[in-house]
């Protein structure tokens, strides 16, 4: 075999399947073991090149910016990221949370009026209270009178004053809107309520003008349980602290 | 040209190498985007890019686009030039997606894509001796690897690094470098880049061959240059430079 020959078959069958008298030749010819062995360096060399290179980002964006103009995505580009999708959830969730909150606050809040409106709107103010009271005791009548259709002890039992007592600790809608509420806050003193702190700061002025002036009414109520005026500013003041929390939570999420 | 005929399709060789290779660049995926990639198949993101969906398509760039990338830079030797033709590849991908129907493989497809838009930028640019005519169908006397029989016998070994390499490859007319590239830099088998290329296989051997023959005579010569300047800045005094 002589080098042109040698060189043909490298050409079509590579390095690695020489014939046997392929390597006859190249064990007795230097010019060809120089040939052979720097194609070998040569293709180490080129093995040790990186097969891939990350593309810089503005290649696709540039690339999806055509392709939308183009019309060939149909379909908004953001791809959700599955592995967060408990951040994505709770950040969904966020904003319903606190409007939940804000409407739990408004219905009980309603409830409390509705609760708390005179039953006979003829009636004063001052005999609105005890028509109330005197319509407790029609409770354990009512339970009373159960015994008749079902005899069992437990049925039987007078309820009147347990019942009375039950009311006693229970929160009144009045104190559960109050509750709601003061929970809701709980959340905002250390929210960054806006990017301006101007309108931060009058939100928070707003707040303590509404918790003084419903104290206020609290007051009052307490000395003056029958007053329905100061029930009436109270539970507007509840509504109002209400939408103004929504208002500051919604605020600061958006900001935060 | 041959090079712009269509794929057959691909043997079953190739198509487990396609698949490893996809593979491999879904697990580069995984990694930058978690779980974006275990819900997809490439069929499925094809179909979905198909479709129009946005993320599909992002998937099918992710998955691709690094050894697209590195092809482009392989063949024009500079960045801009690359991410260039990159998209350029891309974006013809995605406009003709719709036709698509899976006879070869997506990577097949995708690279002869980017090797088409490639070489028809070269050939713009180049000098009509580098023109892909020629170079896949050389002229023995003027394209074949030269043999200086009395040359020294320079070797090459221990004298080849990085810079020279990269730098002799961007000297290889394109259609040597495009197999070269493909071959020994990328690892694809010949049947493959007979795909990309639109060649034969014996065709595909028979250039790489010629390509490596032409790089070892221009790392000889970088090394032979290299070498005279070394000389010539030891004889040159030191201060003399100013």
């Amino acid at each position: 075999m002589q080098c042109k020959e040698l060189e043909s078959v490298l050409e079509t069958q590579g390095l690695g399947q020489l014939s046997q008298d392929a390597r006859l030749h190249l064990a007795t010819c230097g010019a060809c073991q120089g040939l052979v062995a720097d194609l070998d360096t040569i293709i180490s060399a080129a093995k040790a090149l990186p097969a891939e290179v990350t593309p810089p980002d503005r290649i696709w964006i540039s690339l999806r910016a055509q392709l939308q103009a183009e019309g060939l995505i149909k379909e908004p580009v953001e791809v959700a990221d599955p592995s967060s999708w408990w951040e994505s959830f709770t950040a969904w969730m966020k904003p319903r949370a606190f409007a939940t909150v804000a409407a739990a606050a408004l219905v009980l809040a309603a409830a409390v009026y509705v609760t708390r409106r005179p039953h006979n709107p003829s009636s004063g103010v001052a005999k609105n209270q005890p028509a109330v009271e005197s319509a407790r005791p029609a409770q354990p009548q009512v339970t009373a009178s159960a015994p008749a259709s079902s005899p069992s002890p437990v049925n039987v039992r007078p309820k009147g004053p347990a019942l009375s007592k039950e009311k006693d600790l229970a929160p009144s809608p009045s104190e559960s809107a109050s509750f709601t509420l003061n929970q809701a806050e709980l959340d905002v003193p250390n929210m960054q309520l806006a990017g301006n702190s101007q309108v931060d700061a009058a939100l928070r002025q707003n707040l303590r003008t509404l918790n003084a002036f419903i104290a206020e009414c609290e007051q009052h109520l307490k000395q003056n349980p029958q007053d329905e005026i100061a029930r009436e500013y109270l539970n507007t003041a509840y509504q109002q602290k209400a939408d103004l929390l929504a208002a500051m939570m919604e605020s600061g999420r958006g900001d935060n | 040209m041959c090079a712009s005929s269509v794929i057959s399709g691909t043997t079953l060789g190739a198509t487990r190498r396609i698949r490893s290779i996809s593979g491999a660049a879904t697990g580069q995926l995984a990694r930058q985007r978690p779980a974006q990639p275990v819900a997809w198949t490439e069929a499925e993101a094809i179909r979905l890019a198909q479709a129009g969906n946005a993320a599909a398509f992002e998937f099918l760039y992710q998955l691709h686009g690094r050894r697209v990338y590195a092809l482009c830079l392989r063949m024009v030797g500079n960045p801009a030039d690359a991410e260039d033709l990159m998209q350029e590849a891309f974006l013809q991908l995605f406009r003709k997606i719709g036709t698509f129907r899976g006879e070869s493989a997506f990577s097949t497809w995708l690279h002869r894509m980017t090797v088409n838009v490639v070489l028809m930028r070269l050939r713009k640019k180049s000098l009509p001796t580098d023109s892909l005519e020629e170079t896949l169908e050389p002229d023995a006397e003027n394209s074949g690897p030269k043999r200086d029989v009395g040359a020294p016998d320079l070797r090459l070994s221990g004298a080849v690094d990085r810079v020279n390499l990269e730098r002799s490859i961007e000297k290889l007319p394109p259609g040597y470098r495009t197999v070269f590239v493909l071959h020994d830099v990328q690892g694809y088998e010949h049947n493959e880049i007979a795909s990309i290329m639109g060649c034969s296989v014996g065709n595909s051997k028979s250039q790489l061959h010629k390509a490596r023959t032409r790089l070892r005579e221009l790392l000889q010569e970088e090394i032979r240059q290299q070498a005279r300047e070394e000389r010539k800045a030891a004889k040159t005094p030191s201060g003399s430079l100013e």
